[in-house]
């Protein structure tokens, strides 16, 4: 088949439907759980009914003795492989040794404790059921600020006071700021615990070759390459005998940029048994064991001028970090910190973080990770001032922007933010909702008694992670392009995609470069014997960095090309163009396919040239990137039910340059849907003993689709000169953005009833109770309690 | 989670009191008990079933009376381990003659965990005061039928 050429329009900034939504809505794509293999084994874990005790006996023989079980293991076998890690690293961090299965003692409700492995999954599960083990129940604690309080329960005996670690950090001359303030406006701001629910549970496959001292480790993960280095770290396996294969992975949102205790465990079952073996999470297990999101109890006062000048910020974070460190766990709010000025000119800055250990799952990575937080908490404070003050919330917003001169500008938290014109989305959203008239209706109404309010934030937010010294596991990303010997071309992404459509940017970009049909390119991610290596996806950094890495690696072959080109056309003045190298001066020409089989053929090469058209690139980055946007609600508020209406829903958002605009509306429209499932719905409750009570989704309210409001979106574009594409990213803008418009709103719309402040999520019951005029603050009581 | 209520028999309170310390009435009378063993001075080992909602299982327990004041008061300790969840129970319970009948008065603590609590922990409250509303009309039919 011969490759097309000439292509006559560039396919960047085009919207180009996604090439992977095919096999995905017709379900043919291969996921973890569609691996089947001859002799395959099932592994059903054994996890704590306890939020904290201790194994006093555990008995396992009747399970072992079930027919169809070949094997169970405890904590007693897994002793010896490494532990679960903790890829962060803070001064004086307190790192709890994370045995994959816990040998004596377990922290939380979920904790494993024992494996069966049987000939079917039902069978494991009945099995399993057999397990006798005695427990010594002991004291749990749940809630991060009771956690470090005195007296509360340890939740490990060698840290009585609960504290994982503590983190300061300060910018300017607070001090002065808050002597000099004409007003200080104080607050208490929850960001709650989140359960991340990708579509897809984790799971894992183990192949054990034992003849040729090789394990195949199937997993989704958005991290294959560091899972490889970490996994065979814990099991004490040479790295280039571990192969991590990452199939379709059915949504992630931070809770699979994670390595696990069940990767090591099914390596290791499936090293003990010499036979394949699958783990596939339940959807309770994924409530209970997987990480959670969010956890923040924030404590915000904020200094400022008469005119609305912030002078300057302070935060006390209290992290619920939950009994364990998982991947990132410890150094999620330390990205709060980075934020907490959000968009605005403040110099002088004071941040606490204390990290506090709980009987609960641990937190970690969450669509936004800490800057969520950070945004929400900002947001909110400077509507809150902006009351104080009585100014409007845009004045407010407007006076206190980072202006579009002052970039690169650098931060009172240490970042330097790269570009940006703050006011532009502003205004945009502004126009597009039609604020001055809404303000006047907004006016008419409350005469009327009725409840009406337009809530806006205008976020900032770090992507495109990131430099390397500025991340744990280093922050470059890979690409190489291969050309066949025909011309067709292969694409191999470090970044392993979990949603992201990266089998589509990727292709446009490459097709642009390279001046081919995208039906000729082919983007291979999420297998370690295939890619260089990679980093992974996350922190809105796949195009950013992923990106800009094959478009480095496309200049090095296009250059090659030309050079073999010109060789083959005897010319000296050749130009590359629509995967043609032509001749200037004969107009005689090549075309790719020409090109790449003389290439491979090497009958005559050129001058200090290898023969093939294969290149890889590594790109590191030299700073962040710095998105930002604004998002405006108008919400009408039911008296009666307390129930919320969205009426409009503006976002625009100002991620640099655009390659695919359906894309970015995707990533606005999941990252909105998330934004507003915490604002409004979700929340993972324990109860005082540790219990997770929303242990399924009757109990934790994730949107539906009839929930969602008409997303009214549209863009500014700033590029970023960090980067050759100036891309910035949009991956978790969305939810970033969201939730402080949402609370912005709706407190306005009950500002009247002299309301200042409302946690997530915003139920119709809490706000039944606060137009009810009952507190605000009042736990929100669970059904069964009013039968 | 606190549990607390009344409920009033038809009958005086030393009939109620002395119905409520006979283990083979107990176990009558116990919505899903499926024994009722004694196995030390008011200490008994129980198995019950239970259901809530869509999932039920068999539980295994102790059951303990302390604190008796005969016929005024006595206090309840229950304690079960299942396949869904585990439970433990600490409760009040006081009798006081209302008329010919007796009001008897409830008042403890529950705790459950595992699946149970995960799953089904908007219906533990109303199954408990069923179970409760049931256990009394059992009561009462053991009354009618020992006379």
């Amino acid at each position: 088949m011969a490759t097309t050429i000439a292509k006559p329009e560039l396919l960047v900034g085009k919207r180009l439907r996604r090439r992977e939504d095919p096999r995905l809505i017709t379900g043919t794509a291969t996921y973890v759980d569609d691996i089947k293999m001859p002799g395959m084994l099932y592994a059903v874990i054994v996890r704590s009914p306890h939020a904290a005790a201790s194994i006093k006996s555990m008995d396992v023989s009747k399970a072992a003795q079930h027919p169809g079980v070949a094997a169970v293991f405890t904590g007693k076998d897994t002793e010896k492989v490494g532990p679960v890690p903790c890829g962060s690293s803070l001064p004086g961090l307190r790192v709890p040794h994370h045995y994959i299965l816990a040998p004596e003692r377990v922290y939380f409700v979920g904790h494993p404790v024992a494996v069966v492995v049987a000939t079917d999954r039902y069978v494991a599960k009945d099995a399993a059921d057999l397990i006798e083990i005695d427990w010594d129940v002991r004291g749990a604690v749940a809630d991060p600020e009771k956690a470090i309080a005195d007296g509360a329960p340890p939740v490990h005996p060698q840290w009585p006071d609960n504290k994982a670690f503590t983190h300061h950090q300060e910018g300017g001359d607070v001090d002065k700021a808050f002597a000099e303030a004409d007003v200080i406006v104080k607050q208490r701001i929850t960001s709650q615990r989140l359960i991340p629910t990708a579509m897809e549970t984790r799971g894992v496959v183990a192949e054990w070759r034992a003849a040729d001292r090789q394990l195949n480790l199937y997993s989704s993960t958005q991290i294959p390459h560091l899972m490889r280095s970490l996994v065979a770290q814990m099991l004490g396996l040479e790295e280039n005998r571990l192969r991590v294969v990452t199939p379709e992975v059915g949504g992630g949102f931070g809770s699979k940029l994670n390595v696990y205790a069940e990767e090591a465990l099914m390596g290791f079952v499936a090293m003990k048994l010499g036979k394949p073996v699958k783990w596939i999470e339940s959807r309770r297990e994924n409530f209970l064991c997987t990480i959670h999101g969010r956890g923040h109890v924030d404590y915000y006062e904020v200094a400022a001028k008469k005119d609305g000048t912030i002078t300057g910020i302070k935060l006390l974070i209290i992290q619920d970090l939950g009994a364990y460190h998982q991947l990132l766990t410890p150094a999620i709010p330390t990205l709060s910190v980075l934020m907490m000025p959000g968009l605005y000119k403040t110099a002088n800055i004071r941040a606490d973080i204390i990290g506090a250990f709980t009987n609960c799952v641990p937190t970690d990575a969450y669509r936004g990770a800490g800057r969520p937080e950070a945004t929400h908490g900002i947001e909110r404070m400077v509507d809150i001032l902006a009351a104080e003050l009585k100014m409007d919330p845009v004045e407010i917003r407007l006076k206190n922007f980072i202006q579009k001169e002052d970039f690169p500008f650098p931060t009172a938290t240490g970042l330097t933010y790269d570009t940006g014109d703050y006011s532009l989305p502003l205004k945009k959203a502004l126009g597009m909702v039609g604020y001055e008239k809404l303000r006047a209706e907004q006016a008419e109404k409350r005469k009327k008694g009725e409840l009406m309010g337009i809530g806006i934030s205008t976020y900032g937010e770090i992507c495109a992670f990131g430099p390397s010294p500025a991340t744990p596991a280093g922050g470059w990303e890979s690409a190489t392009v291969k050309i066949d010997p025909s011309g067709k071309v292969t694409v191999m992404t470090g970044c392993s995609p979990h949603g992201q459509g990266e089998e589509t940017t990727f292709a446009q970009i490459a097709a642009d470069e390279l001046g081919i049909d995208i039906d000729d390119i082919l983007v291979l991610h999420g297998d370690t014997a295939i890619v260089q290596y990679g980093i992974g996806t996350f922190g809105s950094r796949a195009t950013a960095v992923g990106g800009t890495a094959l478009y480095f690696a496309l200049q090095d072959l296009k250059a090659k090309i030309k050079k073999f080109g010109a060789f083959l056309l005897e010319s000296d003045d050749a130009t590359l163009a629509g995967g043609v190298v032509t001749c200037n001066k004969t107009g005689a020409s090549k075309t790719l396919q020409e090109i790449a089989g003389a290439t491979y053929r090497a009958m005559k090469l050129p001058a200090n040239t290898e023969p093939g058209l294969i290149a890889t690139h590594f790109w590191e980055p030299t700073n962040f990137t710095f998105p930002f946007g604004a998002h405006i609600v108008v919400s009408d508020i039911d008296r009666e039910t307390g129930g919320i209406t969205i009426r409009r829903y503006i976002a625009v958002d100002d991620c640099g340059n655009i390659l695919n605009p359906l894309i970015v509306d995707g990533q606005v429209h999941g990252g909105v849907a998330q934004g507003l499932g915490q604002a409004l719905w979700e929340e993972a409750v324990y109860d005082e003993s540790g219990q997770l009570v929303t242990g399924e989704m009757t109990d934790y309210v994730l949107p539906r689709a009839h929930m969602m409001p008409w997303i009214e979106s549209d863009h500014t574009t700033t590029p970023t000169p960090v980067n050759p594409l100036g891309v910035k990213g949009v991956g978790e803008a969305g939810t970033i953005g969201c939730s402080p418009a949402m609370v912005n709103s709706v407190v306005d719309a009950l500002s009247p009833l002299g309301v200042r402040h409302i946690d997530m999520p915003m139920t119709p019951e809490k706000i039944w109770r606060l137009v009810q005029g009952a507190s605000s603050q009042e736990p929100v009581a669970r059904m069964g309690e009013r039968l | 989670m606190k549990i607390s209520g009344s409920h009033t028999l038809q009958f005086p309170p030393e009939k109620a009191y002395t119905l409520m310390q006979d283990p083979d009435v107990l176990a009558r009378a116990i919505p899903g008990c499926e024994s009722l063993e004694k196995t030390g001075e008011d200490e008994y080992r129980m198995k019950m079933k239970m259901a809530l909602a869509s999932f039920s299982g068999a539980f295994e327990g102790k059951v303990r009376i302390t604190d008796q004041t005969p016929p005024q008061s006595f206090r309840l300790l229950v304690e079960g381990t299942g396949k869904i969840g585990f439970m433990r129970g600490n409760g009040l319970l006081k009798l006081a003659a209302s008329g010919a009948g007796t009001e008897v008065s409830y008042e403890g603590d529950a705790l459950v965990g595992g699946t149970m609590a995960a799953v089904g922990q908007r219906l533990i409250d109303g199954t408990a005061r069923m179970l409760i509303k049931r256990f009394f009309e059992k009561l009462g039919e053991e009354k009618a039928a020992s006379g």
